[in-house]
């Protein structure tokens, strides 16, 4: 097993985090670009209030344009892959070549496709690249610490999203058992209080809004990085 | 209802008209309207091949699995024009559910001399083996497909009943969701009614007629034409998609087995094979793609079968001619959608006709299907025309002959350009609890200019088709 800094776990579990954002918030806005063909305006509010992002937004277009390409807007789907690809470009070593290509082509694509005028089209092939860069993951990263660090990262993430957006509480309870799961194999340290909080969070909600806010408390301080 | 009512694409440019004068950048909004879908076809096309949005065809018996061509202009039905299909259909297959019905029982319509026995009892399609049966809620045609077409003048006609298994549903369904994402504009600029509820409406159809089990979609495998279907409205409808391998019948009641070989009891299967193969045991002796005895069990009524065995006595060419008759004689109504004006050379004065006109006609054989055995008379050659005379003279039930119904074209691309093609309509109609009509439907269009025949296995293309709200 290599040698793990504190300046590469950060790095390894932030890559989980922003690649994971980026996947799921993609698979989420299908739905919430489908829904906003008939809605009415200012309904992506709702979406804002969910995620905790600021409304800088003047309308449901501007937010559709802007959430997914604004260089400018750091809670847009681009600025969101930008962090991830920061994160993987100094884990090259860790990573390889292989798995780093897959992020730089996810990058690529939403910068050659600002001014599409069908980027949920073109949202797939970042999904694809995503699903890819995972696949590579298991395939080329060696170090078995690097590889559930980074998953790690993703399934907090995916958590945190599914919490905020509502998802039923079975996928939760599915992502928390993943994530229970791989923290053990880590060396990382976790606030198993915290983690042990959450199962109960998790357990005793028949629905995810119940405990929403206590859910996402426990899950901010399971993984203490930094 | 007005002649312009009748024209989707006329009330669709109406519409866009009505938009591009409210908006202060009309012609840009107009323009996003007209070329939205259009601006992004290849790559909804991509989009379907990634699906696998294919369709089987066997040719020199070996399988070849082929796209379909996707056309990004939608084909529009007005508001009014689908009130008045709705109608029409939910009358049409209703009365069909009624023939169905009394042909398994108590055939008072052939008592009463309104469908002479010959068309039914030799008909293919009619089971013996059916007789008696009911099946569950007294529902035979769960999922009817209608095939129509548009005069030129906006009149509609049925061209063909379909009550067997009748595929489609799931091409507009699907192009729908992707022209969604391609254009989004495109579909909040235009009251169009979102058709992606038509794996819902399936599902309430098969939770209908469940007699207490798990719902499944039997297909005979990947190699069937329509597989693509089968496998996406059992991942819509929450189904299981099973082979007969994965079936069978254990003390008259039908099981679907796992890998433990654990079995669940099935209460409804929407079995996408053809009758004659669907019970060994029953039917075609040879049929490796079967359910040995699952006629056992529906014949018990511990499942209902989708759509029912023996169908295909009402969706037969020849008892096509009859359905307006049906409508008259069951429901006491006058028909609402017209026929192609058909004539059928078993009667002596439409023999008349047929020989005399033929050149001018289009005769099917009734035995074949999937745009098989048409012929145009002006396509053939005199001793063609001899032959054919001459055949319909031996064999007059074999065939009917119908008035070429010079349909409307429908705009389509091809290679940049817009070209006007001939395109039919496929309506689905689903019978559960009450009959209703999906608004939308697969439009299939020829892609060859001289050609009236639209089917894929014949190189024809598929649009969404729109129904208005308003």
């Amino acid at each position: 097993m290599g040698i793990i800094s504190i300046n590469k776990l950060d790095n390894l579990y932030w890559l989980g985090r922003y690649t994971e954002r980026v996947y799921t918030s993609i698979r989420k806005f299908y739905r919430i670009y489908d829904s906003m063909i008939e809605a009415p305006e200012g309904e992506y509010k709702i979406y804002c209030e969910k995620l905790n992002i600021p409304d800088i937004y003047s309308g449901n277009t501007e937010f559709l344009t802007s959430y997914i390409f604004s260089k400018e807007n750091p809670d847009s789907l681009y600025s969101n892959m930008s962090r991830a690809y920061d994160n993987a470009i100094v884990l090259r070593e860790e990573l390889s070549s292989n798995v780093l290509a897959y992020v730089q082509l996810a990058l690529d694509t939403f910068e050659t496709n600002m001014t599409s005028r069908a980027p949920l089209l073109e949202l797939q092939s970042v999904i694809d690249y995503l699903l890819a860069f995972w696949g590579c993951v298991d395939d080329y990263v060696e170090d078995e610490d690097c590889r559930n660090i980074m998953k790690c990262g993703k399934y907090v993430e995916r958590m945190d999203l599914y919490i905020r957006l509502d998802y039923h509480i079975r996928d939760i309870e599915k992502e928390f058992n993943k994530l229970a799961n791989r923290i053990h194999k880590t060396h990382m340290y976790y606030n198993i209080e915290k983690l042990d909080k959450l199962a109960d969070v998790i357990n005793e909600k028949s629905e995810a809004s119940a405990g929403y806010q206590e859910a996402l408390n426990c899950l901010d301080g399971i993984i203490e990085v930094k | 209802m007005s002649k312009e009512a009748k024209f989707g694409f006329l009330a669709l440019f109406l519409l866009k008209k009505d938009l591009a004068e409210q908006s202060t950048q009309g012609e840009e909004s107009e323009a996003l309207i007209m070329n939205g879908l259009v601006e992004h076809a290849e790559s909804i096309n991509r989009l379907l091949a990634r699906y696998g949005v294919k369709f089987g065809i066997y040719k020199n018996n070996e399988f070849h699995e082929q796209l379909f061509p996707f056309d990004a202009i939608p084909r529009v039905i007005t508001h009014e024009d689908f009130q008045y299909l709705e109608k029409g259909l939910i009358q049409r297959v209703d009365a069909l559910n009624l023939f169905l019905k009394d042909i398994y029982s108590d055939k008072q319509i052939i008592k009463d001399g309104v469908v002479p026995e010959e068309f039914v009892f030799v008909s293919s399609g009619y089971l013996p083996q059916c007789e008696g049966i009911c099946p569950p809620k007294g529902i035979y045609s769960h999922i009817s497909g209608i095939d129509l077409v548009q005069e030129k003048d906006g009149e509609w006609y049925i061209l063909e009943d379909n009550l067997r298994i009748p595929s489609g549903a799931s091409y507009p369904l699907i192009a729908r969701e992707l022209c969604r994402r391609a254009s989004p504009l495109t579909f909040r600029n235009t009251p169009v009614i979102d058709n992606r509820d038509y794996g819902r409406l399936l599902k309430e159809v098969m939770d209908n007629v469940n007699v207490g089990g798990i719902k499944v979609i039997m297909t005979p495998g990947r190699y069937n034409a329509a597989y693509f279907e089968h496998s996406y409205l059992a991942e819509k409808t929450d189904s299981e998609l099973a082979m007969n391998t994965d079936l069978f019948v254990e003390k008259n009641y039908l099981y679907h087995k796992d890998y433990m070989g654990n079995k669940q009891k099935v209460g409804v299967i929407y079995r996408r094979i053809s009758d004659e193969y669907l019970d060994p045991m029953t039917f075609e002796a040879e049929s490796l793609i079967g359910i040995p005895n699952i006629m056992d069990v529906y014949r018990a009524g511990n499942v209902a079968i989708i759509n029912a065995p023996g169908n295909g006595v009402a969706d037969d060419k020849g008892i096509y001619y009859f359905v307006p008759k049906m409508i008259e004689y069951y429901l006491h109504e006058m028909p609402i959608l017209k026929n192609a004006p058909t004539y059928l050379p078993f009667y002596e004065e439409d023999r008349k006709y047929v020989l005399d006109n033929l050149e001018k006609l289009v005769i099917k054989d009734v035995a074949e299907a999937g745009g098989y055995g048409v012929v145009f008379g002006d396509k053939l050659s005199k001793e063609e025309l001899e032959n054919m005379k001459q055949l319909i003279i031996k064999e007059s039930r074999r065939f009917i002959a119908q008035e070429v119904i010079d349909f409307l074209d429908i705009d389509i691309m091809d290679q940049g350009e817009k070209v006007a093609r001939k395109a039919d309509l496929r309506a689905f109609v689903l019978s559960g609890k009450e009959t209703k009509v999906w608004a939308s439907g697969l439009t299939r269009f020829t892609r060859n200019p001289d050609s009236f025949i639209v089917n894929s296995s014949q190189g024809g293309g598929f649009k969404d088709t729109w129904v208005l709200s308003r």
